[in-house]
């Protein structure tokens, strides 16, 4: 029976009305029936004629077009089972350690989601953790798609089995196989070498693209060891440098910059006082208090000059230089006995001698020179490597392994390591790069990146630092150390030999229970048990002793004679020996002492232009001449620039230029690139190098590759080579509340003074309609602070939760940049190539002006009656003999920022906690807040840098490997919006939840900004301002803390430190 | 009716009558284009057609094509755009100011002078439109309601100030402009045969029928008008001018600002009229209408404004040197003394001392040194706005970012491609629209007609 139940949803529903009916009716209408439809008399009118046809049909096949075109899937797929140190969003730091053969550091390497994006100090190690330019970096080259994917054979691929093989077979018919590497630091591989040497009776050479080896053999004569010492510039009350740039390029100079930054506190016992004496400007030029200007001849007279008052073993004064100067140092040295540290930049053997005498003299070995806890960087020998170039030519090597080399570009003579090498039966080369060596070697069997592989690395006798690797290998690449042990006939991979090094009873089921191991590879270190170490004795054997003795050298050094015009090759602080050279960002890192991007050029005093009518100013319409430089027959073509404080009479080029002469393949951004972003061709459609090498220029002399020339030619030519600076003026025009510097002596006499009242520290104060200090009157004496004189509202920052801000001692910085790749690389700042620099669109957050002193001022010109137009003009030129300021310019995220009022669209605003904000998404261009900023420091997107055709080969962000360093944190910015530095607010936000997280206050110094944590010297200092107990407040309370252009009014979070020199008036 | 004194010169010269000027004015609407006018519209479109493809370019690749830079933010961009508001000024002036104080002689040059505001500033408005870095995103300058949390403008800004004062300024100078179209469409409305134009200029004279009350309405709504466009000749000038006079940047943060740049651009908008008026009574045959007074009329308003403008040049140098600031001591005599003093003493001449020229009687009253000092006017006041804009930023207060600005093609480009849409847009006006208020001057005819004021003096 079925349920003939009804249920009325209402009374209308029961009795049907006809309301309800109706209301039926309209919500469920009667189907029509096809039939119906179609007997719809009204249909003939209705008709779809051709043309609605058409039309129809058009928005059909274009819709069903439109529907068919897809947008490209780009697929994030998750973990399926999620790695446990992995939290998206989350970064992990890895211990590490970075060696290239040039630069040594202790690292903490940052990744995301498992891609490694930025190496920052490991300070937990000391000096030896901080960072220089180069290092920080080096990040970029994991990812650098010119990278060898796999080993080749005469450039064509090829699997690892068959070039074993083949190599294998190669080595039985060997008859002398040698390695060619690097300095070995790593007691493994000097394990796997050793191994190699023993099957094959192999040799093994060292070689370095900068040599030291003049150093090593002036130990070796002077004090029975070939050692090159520790210098402990922390120590060090006076240092005396002749011509080494120990804050820049020289040896360890991440090491030696911090130790010396700890001597240079003006508010300290003491303060170091360092004298320089050379030819080039080189950075720690720029920082000495007493900088001599010499020609790379006469260093040595120095140094033997120096001696003799020291000793008072001769005369005490050498003819050709400025005495004075040096009894000047030499009377300070013998007041700091064993409190001083002369060094020499020279790799001549002689001057080395001397120096070490000197050093012996004063008794600083022991105090602030360690001979007993040598460093083993730089085992090369220059005598012994020409002669392996020699044996080469001679036939006498039939099988190669070069690892971690590139004697073909760095090597003095380059063109007789290529014809030797052309001779050896079977080259190897575990390059990276196909590069300049490596692509003229039989085979290719890539290394793995630094990033990527497992290393021991013994700086020093009592230390291994650890390499790990912080992502799987991107490429088909085998650790170099792993192929040798393989061509050694040991099939073992090369993390469980390492391992063995240390356990010769480890096997692979101990891989994660040693946990002294582990304890090791988190600190990035382990204590050298002295088992292990790598040999330096073989090296030591080689080096000539010759009967070297200090009067033998002392006569040396005072007959060199130097020509009409002397060259001194030096690194430049960016570029070092030029192994990064495909490493865009270090070509756009300003050079800190030029501030000349993507170029290499001569550097020449004022005096030597004029005199050849060269054109001074580099700027983007007036490009400096092309001089050919000759030097033994051989000649380079390079801009010449005028550097002040270059010695007139010598000139200067830079090592690491010129890399890719034949087009090798070393990366896009290595060549030389059009205004339209293409790469310049030659004739023959080769790529163009960067500028030129100086490499060959060089020579030998005693056995040691000396980098000077001591005769050259210099010809004008009449071309002119366009060259980008990101700094076009070079004078602070005396506003001396942009710079404010004072000399150590007036800076004690008014030390305890209160902050602002200091006579090198003034305070800018205003005039106002008011009688302030009551005396009756209204004059010129009632003055304000300008800080207490106010347009606007106070923003309520002060005292109420958070207040970001930031001190930068301009005493404690050297300029050295390091800061400046940290931002640009933690910043994902965009890299803008040659031609956009030279318009003057650099587009880093963070810059450093470096000033030059002037020989002329406003009072000067009234003294002298010279008008103030006149002497404007006078003071835009910097001094033959200047003194030098760096002073590193960021957004000063002013509390009363210019740049936010003027915005219409509120796209810069004011965080409640001091920043100055910039919401990038808001933006739309006018600019006008980069117009209103004092500071200049704000940056525009004039491109869409990511995408547009002129950034192709610059811009890592347009390389699909490249990308990959981009920081996740921070936004890329699209064309047409305003940038500039955030105080790394995303690190701020960061800091500010992990405290969250924790449930405590954000703690003093968790918080860094990149270029604080970056900087080796402790000049930037970040923290909270609001927070009583924090460093930064303490510090900008300090009496030298001021802020730049104070007078305005805007406000600034950032506070600079005043500039001390340990300078007496006379001597400048 | 008005009476005038007979020994005023009188404004329209020979022997008209009502349907002669009618006739005069709307003749060549109805006759075909003469070849003359062919070929300038050719040239200036072929010029607008250039900017345009330069403004198209700068637009797919960003503001990178000019060359502008991290020091140097404004250049061509914004000196291009208040000269051409500069030049906007003396439409309105004319129309308005002059209405006011019942200058009989502005109904000879009002409408064409009005039609140069409008355009003039037509293209002052693309230059803050293309300056900008995302052009798509423009409209975020208007306080419009918004799904983005409610996000309003930055009433601080003098930029947004600038967005209100341009618009307002064109909306009623457009307006302005209309209303006193209309009785004159009407006019040729009633007098054309052509069926197509005349339906459209029949729709153009919104049904003016020409009876009193018309007339009655058209003269009240002129004053209505006149007293609203007044402040504005004022007030657009001195909000641009606040773009710089509310910065830090020395050079810019001048109070005297508003009323230098408003005499600025009278004198400025009033060289331009100029310009084009003496090319259009040649070529236009406009001979009797607009002769020598009223050449001598509009230079002596150069010569006050020019003058003005000459005494702001000297006291902000007085003042630079007055305040004791470092910074702003050194902007001028950077200015005058430093990379870009060519600018400075291009803008000293053209603006100061060639005008001066004008104090001679004859000098004034010649037709060819007029037109020359007109154009050597208008080139130093573009080169006013760029020593103002550029010497300014390019040495501000950081010595470290002292630099320097190179106008690139598409920086040129885009300011020629703006003179020739201004060229073209007015050369369709010339053909089209009445070029005289040939209504209005009807009702001076008998009273500052030459004729009738011969007539009326044999009367005595």
């Amino acid at each position: 029976m079925g349920n003939t139940k009804r249920y009325w949803s209402g009374l209308e529903e029961l009795k049907e009305t006809n309301d309800y009916k109706t209301t039926l009716e309209n919500e469920f209408p009667e189907e029509q029936t096809v039939d119906a439809f179609l007997a719809d008399e009204k249909l003939k009118d209705v008709n779809t004629g051709r043309r609605d046809f058409l039309k129809f049909m058009g928005f059909s096949i274009t819709a069903a077009t439109l529907a068919a075109c897809e947008t490209p899937v780009v697929k994030s797929i998750p973990y399926v089972n999620k790695p446990e140190e992995i939290t998206p969003g989350v970064a992990n730091y890895y211990a590490s350690t970075y060696y290239d053969g040039n630069d040594y550091a202790n690292v903490l390497v940052k990744t995301r989601e498992g891609r490694p994006i930025f190496i920052k100090p490991n300070r937990a190690l000391g000096a030896s953790g901080e960072l220089n330019p180069r290092i920080n970096s080096s990040v970029l080259g994991l990812y650098d798609a010119a990278r060898v994917e796999g080993p080749t054979k005469g450039g064509q691929a090829i699997d690892w089995a068959s070039a074993d093989d083949e190599i294998m077979k190669a080595l039985a018919a060997a008859q002398n196989p040698v390695i060619l590497s690097n300095t070995v630091l790593s007691p493994s591989k000097q394990r796997a070498i050793d191994m190699f040497k023993a099957k094959y009776n192999a040799g093994h050479v060292q070689y370095d693209s900068i040599s030291y080896s003049g150093l090593r053999e002036a130990h070796k004569a002077a004090m029975g060891k070939a050692i090159i010492p520790s210098f402990h510039f922390d120590k060090a009350k006076v240092v005396v440098s002749i011509a080494a740039d120990f804050q820049g390029s020289w040896l360890q100079s991440n090491v030696f910059s911090a130790d010396f930054a700890k001597t240079r506190v003006p508010e300290g016992k003491w303060m170091s006082k360092h004298f320089q004496f050379e030819s080039n400007l080189s950075l720690s030029g720029t920082n000495a208090d007493v900088r001599t200007m010499i020609k790379p001849s006469q260093e040595g007279k120095v140094a033997a000059a120096l001696y003799e008052i020291i000793t008072g073993a001769g005369a005490g004064a050498v003819e050709g230089i400025n005495n004075n100067a040096v009894a000047a140092a030499a009377q300070m040295l013998k007041a700091s006995r064993g409190e001083g540290i002369v060094v020499a930049g020279s790799n001549d053997p002689n001057i080395q001698m001397i120096v070490v005498e000197i050093n012996k003299a004063l008794g600083n070995y022991g105090a602030t020179i360690n001979a007993d806890r040598p460093i083993n960087l730089f085992q090369g020998n220059d005598a012994n490597f020409a002669g392996f170039v020699e044996s080469m030519n001679q036939g006498a090597v039939d099988f190669l392994i070069i690892d971690g080399v590139n004697p073909s570009y760095s090597y003095i003579d380059g063109a007789a390591f290529d014809a030797g090498l052309a001779k050896v039966k079977t080259s190897v080369a575990t390059s990276l790069y196909a590069d300049e060596t490596a692509s003229k070697a039989t085979y290719i069997t890539p290394d793995h990146h630094a990033l990527e592989s497992w290393n021991d690395l013994a700086m020093t006798n009592d230390r291994v630092d650890l390499v790990q690797p912080t992502i799987s290998p991107l490429f088909n690449s085998r650790a170099a150390g792993e192929s040798i042990l393989k061509w050694s006939g040991v099939e073992t991979d090369y993390y469980t030999f390492l391992r063995q090094t240390y356990n010769p009873a480890y096997t692979a089921a101990d891989m994660y229970t040693d946990a002294a191991w582990n304890e090791a590879v988190q600190n990035g270190y382990k204590p050298n048990n002295a088992s292990v170490g790598v040999d330096t004795v073989e090296q030591e054997e080689a080096l000539p002793t010759g009967g070297m003795n200090i009067s033998a050298a002392l006569s040396a050094v005072k007959a060199i004679k130097g020509g009409q015009v002397e060259l001194a090759i030096y690194q430049k602080v960016g570029m070092g020996d030029g192994s990064q050279a495909g490493n865009p960002w270090l070509h756009e890192f300003p050079d800190p002492v030029t501030k000349v991007c993507w170029d290499n050029y001569v550097t020449m005093s004022r005096v030597d232009m004029e005199a050849m009518g060269l054109e001074m100013e580099v700027s983007q319409n007036v490009h400096p001449n092309v001089v050919n430089v000759t030097v033994n027959g051989k000649t380079v073509s390079l801009p010449a620039i005028m550097q002040p404080g270059q010695t007139p009479g010598t000139i200067g080029i830079a090592l690491g230029y010129g890399r890719g002469a034949n087009g090798e393949n070393i990366g896009k951004a290595a060549f030389q690139t059009a205004e339209n972003g293409t790469h310049i061709t030659k004739e023959d459609g080769s790529l163009v190098p960067i500028g030129a090498n100086a490499a060959p220029l060089a020579s030998m002399k005693n056995g040691a590759v000396v980098y000077a020339a001591l005769d050259v030619t210099v010809e004008a030519t009449a071309e002119h080579y366009p060259v980008a600076a990101t700094q076009m003026h070079h004078t602070y025009m005396g506003r001396e509340s942009v710079v404010k510097e004072t000399t150590f002596g007036a800076f004690k006499a008014e030390a305890g003074k209160k902050k602002g009242e200091a006579s090198w520290n003034k305070m800018p104060a205003l005039v106002v309609h008011e009688d302030l200090n009551g005396d009756g009157e209204i004059n010129a004496q009632d003055k304000k602070y300008t800080k207490e004189i106010d347009l606007w509202k106070e923003h309520p920052v002060e005292g109420v939760g958070h207040r970001w801000g930031m001190t930068i001692d301009l005493t404690a910085c050297t300029g050295c940049g390091s800061c400046v790749t940290a931002c640009h690389i933690e910043n994902n700042v965009p890299v803008v190539g040659k031609d956009e620099v030279l318009r003057h669109r650099d587009m880093h957050w963070m810059r450093i002006d470096r000033f030059y002193s002037s020989d002329w001022s406003l009072e000067r010109g009234e003294e002298e009656g010279v008008g103030t137009i006149e002497s404007y003009t006078r003071m835009e030129h910097p001094s033959d003999a200047p003194q030098t300021v760096h002073m590193p310019m960021m957004c000063q995220h002013c509390n009363h920022a210019p740049c936010e009022t003027v915005c219409p669209v509120a796209a810069t605003t004011h965080s409640n906690e001091g920043l100055n904000q910039m919401t990038y998404n808001r933006c739309i261009g006018t600019r006008y807040c980069a117009n209103n900023c004092p500071y200049k420091v704000r940056r525009f997107n004039w491109f869409n840098y990511q995408g547009y055709k002129k950034f192709q080969n610059t811009n890592p962000s347009q390389d699909t490997l490249a990308r990959m360093v981009l920081n996740p944190d921070v936004t890329v910015r699209s064309r047409g919006v305003m940038e500039k530095c955030s105080m790394c607010v995303q690190r701020i936000q960061g800091g500010k939840l992990e405290a969250k997280v924790a449930g405590t206050p954000v703690q003093d110094g968790a918080i860094q900004t990149a270029c604080a944590e970056a900087c080796a010297n402790g000049a930037i200092t970040f923290g909270d301002l609001n927070d009583t107990k924090s460093t930064v407040q303490s510090i900008s309370k300090n009496n030298r803390a001021y802020h730049a252009l104070e007078e305005i009014g805007v406000q600034p979070n950032i506070f600079y430190m005043a500039k001390v020199r340990n300078t007496e008036e006379n001597e400048a | 009716m008005q009476k005038e004194a007979a020994i005023r010169e009188p404004l329209i010269l020979g022997d008209k009558s009502y349907k002669d000027i009618t006739d005069d004015v709307v003749g060549p609407i109805e006759g075909k284009a003469p070849k003359a006018w062919k070929l300038m519209i050719t040239i200036t479109s072929i010029i607008a057609f250039y900017g345009v493809g330069c403004i198209t370019y700068l637009i797919a690749t960003g503001i990178g094509v000019w060359g502008l830079n991290k020091t140097v933010g404004w250049a061509w961009d914004i000196t291009n755009f208040v000269w051409w508001v500069g030049i906007g000024h003396a439409g309105t002036l004319i129309s308005a100011v002059l209405l006011l104080f019942r200058q009989k002689w502005r109904m000879a040059i009002n409408r064409s002078a009005e039609a140069m505001t409008i355009f003039a500033v037509i293209m002052a408005a693309v230059f803050p439109g293309i300056h900008m870095g995302r052009l798509w995103v423009s409209y975020w300058v208007l306080p419009l309601p918004n799904q983005f949390g409610s996000l309003w403008v930055n009433f601080n800004s003098p930029l947004l100030w600038d967005v209100f004062a341009i618009s307002t300024y064109f909306s009623v100078s457009l307006v302005f402009w209309y209303i006193g179209l209309i009785p004159d469409f009407a006019t040729i409305r009633d007098r054309m045969v052509k069926p197509l134009p005349k339906k459209i200029y029949a729709f153009l004279s919104f049904g003016w029928s020409g009876r009193a009350k018309n007339w009655t309405r058209f003269e009240e709504v002129s004053l209505v008008l006149a007293g609203i466009a007044t402040p504005l000749v004022f007030s657009v000038h001195s909000i641009v001018s606040m773009d710089f006079a509310t910065s830090v940047i020395p050079g810019w943060h001048t109070t005297i600002f508003p009323p230098y740049f408003v005499s600025g651009a009278v004198f400025s908008g009033f060289a331009m009229v100029l310009t084009l008026l003496l090319i259009m009574r040649k070529t236009m045959n406009l001979e009797n209408y607009i002769h020598v007074r009223h050449v001598e009329y509009m230079n002596i308003v150069i010569i006050v404004t020019g003058s003005i403008v000459g005494v702001a040049y000297l006291t902000e140098l007085f003042i630079s040197w007055y305040s004791g600031v470092e910074y702003k001591s050194y902007a001028f005599i950077n200015r005058f003394s430093g990379p870009y003093s060519w600018a400075y003493w291009i803008m000293m001449t053209c603006n100061v001392i060639t005008p001066q020229l004008f104090w001679f009687r004859k000098i004034r009253r010649n037709l060819l040194a007029t037109f020359v000092l007109s154009i050597i006017v208008n080139i130093g006041m573009w080169f006013e706005r760029y020593v103002i804009i550029v010497t300014s930023i390019h040495r501000d207060y950081d010595p470290s970012s002292w630099g320097e600005f190179h106008a690139t093609f598409i920086d040129i480009g885009i300011f020629i491609g703006t003179i020739g849409i201004f060229g073209t847009l007015f050369l369709l006006f010339a053909r089209f629209f009445p070029v005289l208020a040939l209504n209005e001057l009807k009702s001076i005819l008998k009273s500052s007609g030459e004729n009738y004021k011969k007539l009326h003096h044999k009367d005595h």
